[in-house]
Protein backbone atom coordinates (compact mmCIF):
# COMPACT_ATOMS: atom_id res chain seq x y z
CA UNK A 1 0.00 0.00 0.00
CA UNK A 2 2.77 2.64 1.43
CA UNK A 3 5.10 1.77 -2.26
CA UNK A 4 1.71 2.47 -4.23
CA UNK A 5 1.43 5.44 -2.22
CA UNK A 6 4.60 5.88 -2.80
CA UNK A 7 4.73 5.62 -6.91
CA UNK A 8 1.63 7.71 -7.48
CA UNK A 9 3.41 10.74 -5.46
CA UNK A 10 6.22 10.29 -7.25
CA UNK A 11 4.34 9.86 -10.74
CA UNK A 12 2.76 13.12 -10.14
CA UNK A 13 5.97 14.69 -9.06
CA UNK A 14 7.24 13.87 -12.23
CA UNK A 15 4.66 14.84 -14.36
CA UNK A 16 4.69 18.16 -12.28
CA UNK A 17 8.52 18.30 -13.19
CA UNK A 18 8.54 17.70 -17.08
CA UNK A 19 5.49 19.90 -17.97
CA UNK A 20 6.76 22.66 -15.88
CA UNK A 21 10.11 21.94 -18.05
CA UNK A 22 8.49 21.57 -21.39
CA UNK A 23 6.65 25.02 -20.75
CA UNK A 24 9.04 26.87 -19.62
CA UNK A 25 11.21 25.63 -22.85
CA UNK A 26 8.68 27.02 -25.03
CA UNK A 27 8.24 30.63 -23.33
CA UNK A 28 11.69 31.33 -22.62
CA UNK A 29 12.98 30.50 -26.27
CA UNK A 30 10.85 33.97 -26.83
CA UNK A 31 12.16 35.71 -23.85
CA UNK A 32 16.08 34.39 -24.72
CA UNK A 33 15.56 35.15 -28.30
CA UNK A 34 14.04 38.67 -27.95
CA UNK A 35 16.76 39.27 -25.19
CA UNK A 36 13.85 39.53 -22.00
CA UNK A 37 15.68 36.91 -19.87
CA UNK A 38 15.99 39.61 -17.07
CA UNK A 39 12.31 40.21 -17.06
CA UNK A 40 11.54 36.21 -16.64
CA UNK A 41 13.94 36.67 -13.66
CA UNK A 42 12.17 39.83 -12.37
CA UNK A 43 8.41 38.36 -12.79
CA UNK A 44 9.34 35.71 -10.80
CA UNK A 45 10.62 37.35 -8.04
CA UNK A 46 7.50 39.26 -8.20
CA UNK A 47 5.80 36.37 -8.00
CA UNK A 48 7.39 35.04 -4.94
CA UNK A 49 7.04 38.46 -2.84
CA UNK A 50 3.49 38.74 -4.22
CA UNK A 51 2.70 35.01 -2.76
CA UNK A 52 3.96 35.79 0.47
CA UNK A 53 2.75 39.13 1.10
CA UNK A 54 -0.65 37.54 0.36
CA UNK A 55 -0.40 34.56 2.76
CA UNK A 56 0.60 36.93 5.29
CA UNK A 57 -2.32 39.22 4.69
CA UNK A 58 -4.75 36.18 4.32
CA UNK A 59 -5.07 36.81 0.57
CA UNK A 60 -5.29 33.79 -1.71
CA UNK A 61 -1.43 33.13 -2.44
CA UNK A 62 -1.80 32.79 -5.91
CA UNK A 63 -3.85 36.06 -6.31
CA UNK A 64 -1.26 37.96 -4.66
CA UNK A 65 1.08 36.67 -6.85
CA UNK A 66 -0.52 37.17 -10.43
CA UNK A 67 -1.37 40.63 -9.90
CA UNK A 68 2.20 42.06 -9.51
CA UNK A 69 3.39 39.73 -11.88
CA UNK A 70 1.03 40.97 -14.53
CA UNK A 71 1.45 44.53 -13.59
CA UNK A 72 5.15 44.03 -14.17
CA UNK A 73 5.05 42.57 -17.33
CA UNK A 74 3.03 45.55 -18.71
CA UNK A 75 5.59 47.95 -17.20
CA UNK A 76 8.60 46.17 -17.97
CA UNK A 77 7.38 45.85 -22.20
CA UNK A 78 5.67 49.25 -21.87
CA UNK A 79 9.40 51.00 -20.47
CA UNK A 80 11.18 49.01 -23.14
CA UNK A 81 9.22 50.79 -25.40
CA UNK A 82 8.61 54.27 -24.26
CA UNK A 83 11.70 54.86 -22.21
CA UNK A 84 14.12 53.01 -24.15
CA UNK A 85 17.18 52.16 -21.76
CA UNK A 86 15.51 52.46 -18.54
CA UNK A 87 13.70 48.93 -18.76
CA UNK A 88 16.84 46.92 -17.27
CA UNK A 89 16.61 49.21 -14.76
CA UNK A 90 13.00 48.97 -13.99
CA UNK A 91 13.44 45.24 -13.71
CA UNK A 92 16.33 45.18 -11.37
CA UNK A 93 14.65 47.62 -9.55
CA UNK A 94 11.83 45.26 -9.24
CA UNK A 95 13.68 42.43 -7.92
CA UNK A 96 15.16 44.39 -5.08
CA UNK A 97 11.90 45.85 -4.06
CA UNK A 98 10.53 42.26 -4.29
CA UNK A 99 13.09 40.47 -2.06
CA UNK A 100 12.47 43.45 0.37
CA UNK A 101 8.76 43.12 0.25
CA UNK A 102 9.20 39.81 1.30
CA UNK A 103 11.72 40.12 3.75
CA UNK A 104 9.67 42.36 5.40
CA UNK A 105 6.45 40.09 5.41
CA UNK A 106 8.72 37.58 6.80
CA UNK A 107 9.79 39.41 9.72
CA UNK A 108 5.96 39.42 11.06
CA UNK A 109 5.99 35.78 12.18
CA UNK A 110 8.91 32.75 12.28
CA UNK A 111 6.02 30.88 11.38
CA UNK A 112 6.27 32.60 7.58
CA UNK A 113 9.73 31.17 7.03
CA UNK A 114 8.40 27.75 6.20
CA UNK A 115 6.19 28.95 3.60
CA UNK A 116 8.45 31.28 2.05
CA UNK A 117 11.14 28.21 1.53
CA UNK A 118 8.68 26.00 -0.01
CA UNK A 119 7.69 29.26 -2.51
CA UNK A 120 11.47 29.54 -3.00
CA UNK A 121 12.51 26.04 -3.68
CA UNK A 122 9.12 24.58 -4.21
CA UNK A 123 7.79 21.14 -3.04
CA UNK A 124 7.55 18.79 -6.02
CA UNK A 125 6.94 15.71 -4.26
CA UNK A 126 4.34 17.20 -1.93
CA UNK A 127 1.94 18.62 -4.92
CA UNK A 128 -1.03 18.14 -4.72
CA UNK A 129 -3.97 16.86 -7.46
CA UNK A 130 -4.75 20.45 -8.15
CA UNK A 131 -2.24 21.94 -8.48
CA UNK A 132 -0.57 19.48 -10.95
CA UNK A 133 -4.37 19.84 -13.07
CA UNK A 134 -4.03 23.84 -12.93
CA UNK A 135 -0.43 23.10 -14.25
CA UNK A 136 -1.33 21.08 -17.04
CA UNK A 137 -4.35 23.22 -17.73
CA UNK A 138 -2.52 26.67 -18.14
CA UNK A 139 0.43 25.11 -20.11
CA UNK A 140 -2.34 23.70 -22.15
CA UNK A 141 -3.06 27.20 -22.41
CA UNK A 142 -0.29 28.67 -23.14
CA UNK A 143 0.95 25.75 -25.51
CA UNK A 144 -2.20 26.90 -27.86
CA UNK A 145 -1.17 30.65 -27.78
CA UNK A 146 2.33 30.13 -28.99
CA UNK A 147 0.96 27.53 -31.50
CA UNK A 148 -2.03 30.72 -33.13
CA UNK A 149 0.21 33.18 -32.82
CA UNK A 150 3.79 31.70 -33.70
CA UNK A 151 4.43 33.56 -36.68
CA UNK A 152 4.24 36.84 -34.77
CA UNK A 153 5.74 35.75 -31.57
CA UNK A 154 8.86 34.58 -33.95
CA UNK A 155 9.27 37.20 -36.08
CA UNK A 156 8.90 40.47 -33.58
CA UNK A 157 11.48 37.80 -31.22
CA UNK A 158 13.73 37.19 -34.47
CA UNK A 159 14.06 40.95 -35.88
CA UNK A 160 11.75 43.46 -34.46
CA UNK A 161 12.60 46.67 -35.71
CA UNK A 162 12.40 45.10 -39.74
CA UNK A 163 9.00 43.40 -38.29
CA UNK A 164 7.86 46.76 -37.37
CA UNK A 165 8.62 48.71 -39.77
CA UNK A 166 6.65 46.15 -42.41
CA UNK A 167 3.45 46.35 -40.36
CA UNK A 168 3.92 43.76 -37.19
CA UNK A 169 2.29 45.47 -33.73
CA UNK A 170 5.75 44.05 -32.21
CA UNK A 171 4.65 46.28 -29.11
CA UNK A 172 1.73 43.77 -29.19
CA UNK A 173 3.64 40.45 -28.78
CA UNK A 174 5.75 42.01 -26.23
CA UNK A 175 3.24 42.80 -24.22
CA UNK A 176 1.73 38.91 -24.96
CA UNK A 177 5.32 37.25 -24.06
CA UNK A 178 5.00 39.07 -20.86
CA UNK A 179 1.83 37.54 -19.66
CA UNK A 180 2.26 34.16 -20.71
CA UNK A 181 5.80 34.59 -18.46
CA UNK A 182 3.86 35.82 -15.53
CA UNK A 183 1.46 33.13 -15.96
CA UNK A 184 3.25 30.33 -16.38
CA UNK A 185 5.36 31.27 -13.34
CA UNK A 186 2.73 31.53 -10.84
CA UNK A 187 1.59 28.39 -10.99
CA UNK A 188 4.89 27.39 -11.33
CA UNK A 189 6.07 28.49 -8.02
CA UNK A 190 3.60 26.73 -6.10
CA UNK A 191 4.95 23.31 -7.86
CA UNK A 192 8.87 23.69 -8.57
CA UNK A 193 9.80 26.87 -6.66
CA UNK A 194 11.19 30.74 -7.80
CA UNK A 195 14.53 29.24 -7.87
CA UNK A 196 13.77 26.46 -10.71
CA UNK A 197 10.32 28.93 -12.04
CA UNK A 198 13.50 31.31 -13.76
CA UNK A 199 16.08 28.16 -14.08
CA UNK A 200 13.80 26.33 -16.07
CA UNK A 201 12.40 30.14 -18.77
CA UNK A 202 16.18 30.99 -19.09
CA UNK A 203 18.71 28.23 -18.70
CA UNK A 204 17.37 25.38 -21.16
CA UNK A 205 16.64 28.21 -23.60
CA UNK A 206 19.63 30.39 -23.29
CA UNK A 207 21.74 26.94 -23.98
CA UNK A 208 19.82 26.06 -26.78
CA UNK A 209 20.28 29.59 -28.48
CA UNK A 210 24.42 28.53 -28.72
CA UNK A 211 23.77 25.43 -30.59
CA UNK A 212 20.66 26.10 -33.04
CA UNK A 213 20.43 27.44 -36.12
CA UNK A 214 16.65 28.10 -36.30
CA UNK A 215 13.92 29.35 -33.99
CA UNK A 216 12.49 25.70 -34.61
CA UNK A 217 15.99 23.99 -33.87
CA UNK A 218 16.52 26.45 -30.97
CA UNK A 219 12.56 25.67 -29.47
CA UNK A 220 13.13 21.58 -29.97
CA UNK A 221 16.39 21.91 -28.18
CA UNK A 222 15.69 23.70 -25.28
CA UNK A 223 12.64 21.51 -24.76
CA UNK A 224 15.20 18.65 -25.12
CA UNK A 225 17.63 19.61 -22.58
CA UNK A 226 14.94 20.77 -19.79
CA UNK A 227 13.50 17.21 -20.22
CA UNK A 228 17.02 16.04 -19.76
CA UNK A 229 17.42 18.33 -16.58
CA UNK A 230 14.06 17.45 -14.92
CA UNK A 231 14.47 13.67 -15.61
CA UNK A 232 18.68 13.73 -14.52
CA UNK A 233 17.49 15.79 -11.87
CA UNK A 234 14.55 14.49 -10.40
CA UNK A 235 16.25 10.96 -10.37
CA UNK A 236 19.38 12.13 -9.02
CA UNK A 237 17.52 13.81 -6.27
CA UNK A 238 15.02 10.59 -5.01
CA UNK A 239 18.69 8.50 -5.06
CA UNK A 240 20.66 10.95 -3.01
CA UNK A 241 17.19 12.68 -0.95
CA UNK A 242 18.05 15.72 -2.06
CA UNK A 243 15.42 18.41 -2.85
CA UNK A 244 14.23 17.56 -5.99
CA UNK A 245 14.16 21.45 -7.70
CA UNK A 246 17.55 22.61 -6.43
CA UNK A 247 19.05 19.09 -8.20
CA UNK A 248 17.14 20.04 -11.55
CA UNK A 249 18.27 23.73 -10.88
CA UNK A 250 21.63 22.50 -10.97
CA UNK A 251 21.71 20.23 -13.64
CA UNK A 252 19.67 23.02 -16.06
CA UNK A 253 22.12 25.24 -15.17
CA UNK A 254 25.34 23.38 -15.58
CA UNK A 255 24.17 21.66 -18.90
CA UNK A 256 24.00 26.00 -20.12
CA UNK A 257 27.57 26.40 -18.76
CA UNK A 258 28.88 23.55 -21.10
CA UNK A 259 27.01 25.04 -23.98
CA UNK A 260 28.33 27.96 -23.11
CA UNK A 261 31.88 27.11 -22.69
CA UNK A 262 31.42 24.82 -25.84
CA UNK A 263 29.54 26.55 -27.79
CA UNK A 264 29.91 26.07 -31.68
CA UNK A 265 28.63 29.65 -32.69
CA UNK A 266 31.66 31.10 -30.60
CA UNK A 267 33.68 27.83 -32.22
CA UNK A 268 34.92 27.04 -28.53
CA UNK A 269 36.96 30.28 -28.14
CA UNK A 270 36.19 31.13 -24.67
CA UNK A 271 37.66 27.88 -23.38
CA UNK A 272 40.28 27.44 -25.70
CA UNK A 273 41.46 31.10 -24.23
CA UNK A 274 40.63 30.18 -21.12
CA UNK A 275 43.24 27.53 -20.93
CA UNK A 276 45.71 29.80 -22.89
CA UNK A 277 44.98 32.26 -19.94
CA UNK A 278 43.78 34.61 -22.82
CA UNK A 279 40.38 34.35 -21.50
CA UNK A 280 39.38 38.22 -20.47
CA UNK A 281 35.38 36.97 -19.91
CA UNK B 1 1.23 53.40 -60.40
CA UNK B 2 -0.53 56.28 -59.91
CA UNK B 3 -2.22 55.82 -56.72
CA UNK B 4 0.83 55.81 -55.30
CA UNK B 5 1.95 59.50 -56.34
CA UNK B 6 3.98 61.01 -55.06
CA UNK B 7 5.88 57.79 -53.80
CA UNK B 8 7.75 60.09 -51.11
CA UNK B 9 6.89 63.55 -49.93
CA UNK B 10 8.78 65.77 -47.22
CA UNK B 11 6.91 69.15 -46.77
CA UNK B 12 8.93 71.61 -44.07
CA UNK B 13 9.48 68.41 -41.72
CA UNK B 14 11.61 69.03 -38.53
CA UNK B 15 12.40 66.01 -36.23
CA UNK B 16 13.69 66.36 -33.11
CA UNK B 17 15.25 63.83 -30.65
CA UNK B 18 14.27 65.88 -27.19
CA UNK B 19 14.95 69.36 -27.79
CA UNK B 20 18.08 67.86 -30.25
CA UNK B 21 17.29 68.69 -34.36
CA UNK B 22 17.78 65.85 -35.90
CA UNK B 23 16.76 67.05 -39.51
CA UNK B 24 15.22 70.75 -40.29
CA UNK B 25 13.45 72.06 -43.00
CA UNK B 26 13.23 69.29 -44.84
CA UNK B 27 11.25 69.20 -48.32
CA UNK B 28 11.63 67.37 -51.46
CA UNK B 29 9.14 65.50 -53.42
CA UNK B 30 9.94 61.88 -55.37
CA UNK B 31 6.89 61.29 -57.71
CA UNK B 32 7.80 58.51 -59.84
CA UNK B 33 9.28 55.03 -58.82
CA UNK B 34 13.05 55.57 -59.05
CA UNK B 35 16.74 54.36 -57.52
CA UNK B 36 16.91 57.96 -55.08
CA UNK B 37 20.11 58.11 -52.68
CA UNK B 38 20.53 59.81 -49.56
CA UNK B 39 23.97 60.42 -48.82
CA UNK B 40 25.37 62.66 -46.35
CA UNK B 41 27.94 61.99 -43.52
CA UNK B 42 27.76 60.02 -39.89
CA UNK B 43 24.99 61.94 -37.98
CA UNK B 44 23.25 63.84 -41.04
CA UNK B 45 20.12 62.22 -39.81
CA UNK B 46 19.80 59.79 -42.62
CA UNK B 47 18.15 57.23 -40.88
CA UNK B 48 16.03 59.71 -38.95
CA UNK B 49 14.71 60.24 -42.25
CA UNK B 50 13.92 56.64 -42.93
CA UNK B 51 12.22 56.07 -39.54
CA UNK B 52 9.96 59.42 -40.25
CA UNK B 53 8.58 58.00 -44.02
CA UNK B 54 7.86 54.83 -42.08
CA UNK B 55 6.08 56.88 -39.21
CA UNK B 56 8.74 55.39 -36.79
CA UNK B 57 9.77 59.48 -35.64
CA UNK B 58 6.75 61.43 -35.45
CA UNK B 59 8.00 64.88 -36.98
CA UNK B 60 7.83 68.22 -34.68
CA UNK B 61 6.42 69.68 -38.11
CA UNK B 62 5.68 69.39 -41.75
CA UNK B 63 3.96 66.67 -43.59
CA UNK B 64 5.05 63.09 -44.67
CA UNK B 65 3.57 61.17 -47.43
CA UNK B 66 4.68 58.58 -48.94
CA UNK B 67 3.09 56.28 -51.76
CA UNK B 68 -0.06 58.86 -51.51
CA UNK B 69 -0.82 58.11 -47.75
CA UNK B 70 0.01 60.59 -44.83
CA UNK B 71 2.43 58.79 -42.84
CA UNK B 72 1.84 60.46 -39.69
CA UNK B 73 -2.39 60.06 -39.62
CA UNK B 74 -2.18 55.96 -41.01
CA UNK B 75 1.39 54.67 -40.78
CA UNK B 76 0.26 51.17 -40.61
CA UNK B 77 -1.37 51.20 -43.79
CA UNK B 78 2.26 52.82 -45.10
CA UNK B 79 4.47 50.23 -43.42
CA UNK B 80 2.21 47.24 -44.81
CA UNK B 81 2.86 48.84 -48.51
CA UNK B 82 6.84 48.78 -47.62
CA UNK B 83 10.21 46.50 -48.04
CA UNK B 84 12.55 47.72 -45.54
CA UNK B 85 16.76 46.77 -45.38
CA UNK B 86 18.09 47.71 -41.51
CA UNK B 87 21.95 48.15 -41.14
CA UNK B 88 23.16 45.06 -40.51
CA UNK B 89 25.06 45.92 -37.50
CA UNK B 90 21.59 46.53 -35.93
CA UNK B 91 20.42 42.66 -36.31
CA UNK B 92 22.06 40.05 -34.56
CA UNK B 93 24.15 38.14 -37.09
CA UNK B 94 24.39 35.03 -34.89
CA UNK B 95 20.74 34.61 -34.46
CA UNK B 96 19.26 31.33 -34.80
CA UNK B 97 17.58 31.79 -38.59
CA UNK B 98 17.94 29.81 -41.39
CA UNK B 99 18.47 31.82 -44.64
CA UNK B 100 14.91 30.86 -45.68
CA UNK B 101 13.61 31.65 -42.28
CA UNK B 102 14.32 35.16 -43.02
CA UNK B 103 13.18 35.38 -46.70
CA UNK B 104 9.66 33.81 -45.60
CA UNK B 105 9.72 36.42 -42.94
CA UNK B 106 9.44 39.24 -45.31
CA UNK B 107 6.20 37.19 -47.11
CA UNK B 108 4.71 35.97 -44.19
CA UNK B 109 4.28 40.15 -42.81
CA UNK B 110 2.26 40.29 -45.88
CA UNK B 111 -0.01 37.37 -44.85
CA UNK B 112 -2.72 36.70 -42.02
CA UNK B 113 -0.85 36.04 -38.55
CA UNK B 114 -2.87 32.87 -38.23
CA UNK B 115 -2.65 29.92 -40.11
CA UNK B 116 0.15 28.45 -42.70
CA UNK B 117 2.18 29.75 -45.66
CA UNK B 118 0.92 28.53 -49.16
CA UNK B 119 3.36 27.03 -51.64
CA UNK B 120 2.84 30.05 -53.71
CA UNK B 121 4.36 32.19 -50.80
CA UNK B 122 7.55 29.62 -50.31
CA UNK B 123 7.79 30.37 -54.47
CA UNK B 124 7.52 34.53 -54.48
CA UNK B 125 10.23 33.68 -51.11
CA UNK B 126 12.51 31.30 -53.35
CA UNK B 127 12.10 33.94 -56.16
CA UNK B 128 13.30 36.74 -54.43
CA UNK B 129 16.32 34.93 -52.92
CA UNK B 130 17.55 34.12 -57.13
CA UNK B 131 16.79 37.48 -57.67
CA UNK B 132 19.84 38.44 -55.41
CA UNK B 133 21.74 35.12 -56.84
CA UNK B 134 21.60 33.00 -53.83
CA UNK B 135 19.02 30.70 -54.11
CA UNK B 136 21.98 27.49 -53.54
CA UNK B 137 21.64 29.56 -49.65
CA UNK B 138 18.19 28.23 -49.02
CA UNK B 139 19.10 25.77 -46.29
CA UNK B 140 22.28 27.80 -45.28
CA UNK B 141 22.08 28.95 -41.52
CA UNK B 142 22.23 32.92 -41.71
CA UNK B 143 24.97 32.93 -39.35
CA UNK B 144 27.27 31.31 -41.53
CA UNK B 145 26.94 33.84 -44.37
CA UNK B 146 29.70 36.79 -45.66
CA UNK B 147 28.84 40.18 -44.38
CA UNK B 148 27.94 40.80 -48.02
CA UNK B 149 25.66 37.40 -48.50
CA UNK B 150 23.82 38.31 -45.77
CA UNK B 151 23.05 42.06 -47.14
CA UNK B 152 21.73 40.14 -50.05
CA UNK B 153 19.58 38.03 -48.26
CA UNK B 154 17.68 41.13 -46.47
CA UNK B 155 17.23 42.62 -49.54
CA UNK B 156 15.87 39.49 -50.73
CA UNK B 157 13.54 39.25 -48.01
CA UNK B 158 12.26 42.55 -48.27
CA UNK B 159 12.09 41.85 -52.19
CA UNK B 160 9.55 38.86 -50.73
CA UNK B 161 6.96 40.90 -49.57
CA UNK B 162 6.74 42.79 -52.80
CA UNK B 163 6.37 45.97 -51.94
CA UNK B 164 5.86 49.13 -53.46
CA UNK B 165 8.53 51.01 -52.38
CA UNK B 166 11.91 49.49 -50.40
CA UNK B 167 13.68 51.16 -48.12
CA UNK B 168 17.41 50.70 -47.58
CA UNK B 169 19.43 51.64 -44.81
CA UNK B 170 23.08 51.48 -45.69
CA UNK B 171 22.82 48.35 -47.55
CA UNK B 172 26.55 48.52 -48.97
CA UNK B 173 28.58 49.83 -45.31
CA UNK B 174 30.85 46.42 -44.33
CA UNK B 175 30.21 44.93 -47.84
CA UNK B 176 33.28 43.80 -50.20
CA UNK B 177 33.13 45.56 -53.50
CA UNK B 178 31.93 42.75 -55.78
CA UNK B 179 28.90 42.73 -53.58
CA UNK B 180 28.57 46.58 -53.47
CA UNK B 181 28.18 46.44 -57.50
CA UNK B 182 25.24 43.48 -57.56
CA UNK B 183 23.38 45.00 -54.63
CA UNK B 184 23.78 48.55 -56.38
CA UNK B 185 22.98 47.46 -60.01
CA UNK B 186 19.61 44.98 -58.96
CA UNK B 187 18.37 48.05 -56.80
CA UNK B 188 18.62 49.82 -60.39
CA UNK B 189 17.18 46.79 -61.70
CA UNK B 190 14.34 47.41 -59.30
CA UNK B 191 13.61 50.87 -59.97
CA UNK B 192 13.38 50.44 -63.57
CA UNK B 193 10.48 47.57 -62.94
CA UNK B 194 8.48 49.81 -61.22
CA UNK B 195 9.34 49.51 -57.77
CA UNK B 196 10.90 52.44 -55.66
CA UNK B 197 13.90 52.56 -54.04
CA UNK B 198 15.28 54.96 -51.14
CA UNK B 199 18.63 53.61 -50.64
CA UNK B 200 20.99 55.66 -47.35
CA UNK B 201 24.25 55.75 -47.45
CA UNK B 202 27.44 57.54 -46.71
CA UNK B 203 29.70 56.73 -49.53
CA UNK B 204 28.51 58.82 -53.07
CA UNK B 205 30.62 56.90 -55.33
CA UNK B 206 29.21 53.35 -55.88
CA UNK B 207 25.82 54.97 -56.79
CA UNK B 208 26.97 57.62 -58.82
CA UNK B 209 26.42 55.58 -61.97
CA UNK B 210 23.63 54.03 -60.96
CA UNK B 211 21.34 56.25 -59.01
CA UNK B 212 18.76 58.66 -60.84
CA UNK B 213 18.49 61.20 -57.80
CA UNK B 214 20.62 62.31 -55.31
CA UNK B 215 19.39 63.66 -52.25
CA UNK B 216 23.00 65.33 -50.02
CA UNK B 217 21.86 65.65 -46.28
CA UNK B 218 23.35 66.92 -43.30
CA UNK B 219 20.34 67.72 -40.88
CA UNK B 220 19.01 70.24 -43.86
CA UNK B 221 18.83 69.28 -46.99
CA UNK B 222 21.65 70.67 -48.82
CA UNK B 223 20.49 69.37 -52.97
CA UNK B 224 18.27 67.12 -54.50
CA UNK B 225 18.72 66.56 -58.08
CA UNK B 226 20.19 64.00 -60.66
CA UNK B 227 23.69 62.91 -59.41
CA UNK B 228 25.61 64.58 -62.29
CA UNK B 229 23.88 67.97 -61.10
CA UNK B 230 25.35 67.74 -57.40
CA UNK B 231 28.79 66.43 -58.52
CA UNK B 232 29.89 70.04 -56.88
CA UNK B 233 33.01 70.20 -54.79
CA UNK B 234 30.86 73.49 -52.62
CA UNK B 235 27.78 71.13 -52.45
CA UNK B 236 29.57 67.90 -51.43
CA UNK B 237 31.90 69.75 -49.15
CA UNK B 238 28.75 71.52 -47.54
CA UNK B 239 27.50 68.23 -46.76
CA UNK B 240 30.42 66.58 -45.48
CA UNK B 241 31.53 69.55 -43.10
CA UNK B 242 34.99 68.92 -44.70
CA UNK B 243 37.05 69.90 -47.60
CA UNK B 244 35.48 67.84 -50.70
CA UNK B 245 37.28 67.08 -54.66
CA UNK B 246 35.59 65.44 -57.10
CA UNK B 247 37.93 63.64 -60.40
CA UNK B 248 36.59 63.28 -63.69
CA UNK B 249 38.31 60.40 -65.66
CA UNK B 250 36.51 59.87 -68.54
CA UNK B 251 33.09 59.29 -68.11
CA UNK B 252 33.87 58.05 -64.71
CA UNK B 253 33.37 60.49 -60.85
CA UNK B 254 35.00 59.84 -58.30
CA UNK B 255 34.54 62.02 -55.28
CA UNK B 256 37.12 62.08 -52.71
CA UNK B 257 37.00 63.50 -49.26
CA UNK B 258 40.38 64.36 -47.04
CA UNK B 259 41.96 61.03 -46.77
CA UNK B 260 39.31 58.93 -48.11
CA UNK B 261 36.00 58.65 -49.97
CA UNK B 262 32.99 60.38 -49.67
Amino acid sequence: MLELLTSHILARALTAALTASVVSALVGTFLVLRRLSSMGAAIAHMCFAGAIAAYVAGVNPMVGALVPSLLLALAASYARRKREGQSEAILAAAIGISSAVAALALSFSREYSAVAFSYLVGDVLGVSEDEVSLLIAVSALITAIVALLYRGLKYSALDPETAEAMGLRVSLFEYLLGVLAALLLVVEIRVVGMILAQVYLVAPAAAAWEIAHSVEGMMALAIALSLISAVAGFSTSIALDLPTSAVIGVVAATIYAITLTLSPKRRGRCLLAFLRRECKV
Amino acid sequence: MTAYRPLMEFAEVEVRYQAEPALMDISFRIEEPAFTVVVGPNGAGKTTLLKTALGLVKPARGRVVVLGVDVVKDPWRVRRMIGYVPQRERIDQTMPALVKDIVLMGRALRRPLIGRLSEEDVEAALRALERVGLSNLWDAPFAHLSGGQQQRVLIARALAAEPKLLLLDEPLSGVDAASQEVIVRLLADLARSGVGVVMVSHDLNPVLDYADYVLLLNRRLIAFGRPAELLEPDLLSKTYGKDVKVFRMGTQCFVISGDSHA
